[in-house]
């Protein structure tokens, strides 16, 4: 009976010591884990925080050999180094990260993607170029490499590359990129216009208006290729369709309309048409062109009533100066000498007025471009309306 | 430390191949649906090692039980904030 009490006295007292071998056990396992990353990640954090960058991207770059996980986390660092403008840091990083043996290929590619983002902002464009050309052969991450491709062929001006690319983009994500790419041909259309090839410029204008009929800088170069070959009457139509199709860009289409006009000696009908635009838009270039139209065909005073009236209901520095240049010839003594200094302050003004915004950025410009210089969209830069603009 | 665990574990060792050799004589268990005749030092020694096993399972179940309640209450939580903002 005896060992029966030993028995019993014994098996509460494994129970106690399995209890409490399994709970140091695994407090020591969690503890470890948070140890290892603390280590390690704390240091390269510490480094990070102190700008001494370098040290920290050995440190990721030890922990990324012996942790896989890791690897998204050193795709975030070369993201934001490139952010930073540290693109020699980023392409170093994804550089190693893409001649690490072991890693997955879908990761792999992640990181090419990335280093050719990297080559792009450091002005590599022809590694760029050959790195994004393999990811589409690959079919890896082909929409976004497709997409860059795209982009450096624009920089490179090589529209012909950049409509490719943008028709296999549409393809393969099933978005429509046709205005893009109506713009490209109307590059493609103003180059064969410098060098006078009219009718490939033409051809090019058809195919711009293939991808989208409503292509404002197509009818606008239709109608100077027919200026330009005598075809008023033929310019007036395709400009008055250009702003039909887009009211936006009157301050841009009015000069060369107003031109054409004139020399095909239908005033009449340009008065209508700018009697038109002027119920739909509310800038102040239709109300200059119809008071100079005025003050030529019906003098000065008909012109400068004209432009006082619309100027009550449409207030515009502008306009002012067009007014104060009409009426200084009338004036005389202090008065004259008060109204140049306050056409000098105009003038002034003005000048450091942008006059055009882009509509997706908000990058402003004091001319007109069709492919905005900060973001590169296409015909987002538009004229600014306010009483020190349009 | 590791040099103290491991001369305790040999001093264990050691108390268990005397104890075993000085109780080999057999011992019946009775356990109403089966009995069990075994040397009198094995049936020690099984009985320490259910024991410790039993103790490690139930530190184990504790453990996980209560990990399993911290996640949910974080869940819960993690939950609840974009509700209020």
């Amino acid at each position: 009976m005896s060992i029966l009490y030993v028995l019993v006295l014994l098996v509460p007292a494994a129970f106690a010591s399995g209890w409490f071998a399994a709970r140091r056990a695994a407090v020591h396992r969690s503890g470890m884990r948070v140890s290892e990353l603390s280590s390690d990640y704390f240091r390269g954090l510490n480094y990070l925080l102190n700008e001494e960058q370098d040290k920290a991207i050995e440190v990721f770059l030890k922990l990324a050999e012996y942790n896989r996980d890791t690897v998204e986390t050193h795709l975030a660092l070369g993201n934001l180094f490139r952010r930073r403008g540290e693109v020699d840091r980023a392409i170093r990083l994804h550089q190693h990260l893409v001649s690490r043996p072991g890693l997955t290929e879908a990761m792999k590619t992640v990181a090419l993607l990335e280093l050719g983002e990297d080559y792009m902002r450091a002005g590599l464009l022809d590694r760029a170029e050959a790195l994004f050309s393999d990811l589409v052969a690959m079919n890896a991450h082909a929409p976004s490499a497709l997409r860059h491709l795209v982009a450096i062929y624009q920089h490179e001006r090589d529209w012909h590359k950049a409509i490719d690319h943008a028709r296999r983009l549409e393809a393969m994500t099933g978005d429509d990129e046709s205005p893009m790419i109506a713009q490209f041909y109307c590059e493609l259309a103003e180059q064969a216009r410098q060098h006078g090839a009219r009718s490939e410029a033409r051809d090019y204008l058809h195919q711009a208006f293939e991808c989208q009929a409503d292509c404002v800088r197509a009818f606008m170069l239709t109608g100077r290729l027919h200026a330009e070959a005598g075809e008023h009457a033929e310019a007036v139509a395709a400009y008055e369709a250009a702003v039909g199709a887009d009211i936006a860009f009157v301050p841009e289409i009015l000069p060369p309309l107003l031109n054409s006009y004139a020399r095909i000696g239908q005033m009449e009908r340009a008065e209508h048409f700018l009697r038109d635009i002027l119920a739909r838009y509310h800038g102040i270039s239709p109300v200059l062109a119809l008071t100079r139209l005025y003050h030529q065909r019906d003098g000065e005073r008909a012109g400068i009533d004209f432009l006082t009236s619309q100027l009550r209901q449409r207030p515009s520095v502008r306009g002012l100066m067009a007014l104060i240049d009409a009426t200084m010839d009338k004036i005389e003594g202090e008065a004259r000498e008060n109204f140049l200094i306050l056409r000098d302050l105009t003038r002034k003004l003005l000048e450091g007025q942008a006059m055009y915004r882009c509509s997706r950025c908000g990058f402003g410009a004091k001319a007109h471009h069709w492919q905005c210089p900060s973001c590169k969209g296409w015909s987002t830069i538009r004229p600014i309306h306010g009483v020190a603009n349009e | 430390m590791r040099l103290i665990a491991l001369l305790i574990l040999v001093l264990f060792v050691v108390v268990g191949v005397v104890v075993g050799a000085l109780n080999a004589d057999p011992v019946s268990y009775d356990l109403a649906f089966a009995k069990l005749t075994m040397p009198k030092g094995a049936g020690l020694l099984v009985a320490l090692v259910i024991g410790w096993l039993l103790g490690g399972l139930t530190a184990w179940l504790g453990m996980s039980l209560r990990h399993r309640r911290v996640l949910r209450r974080a869940r819960q939580s993690s939950g609840k904030t974009p509700a209020r903002a």
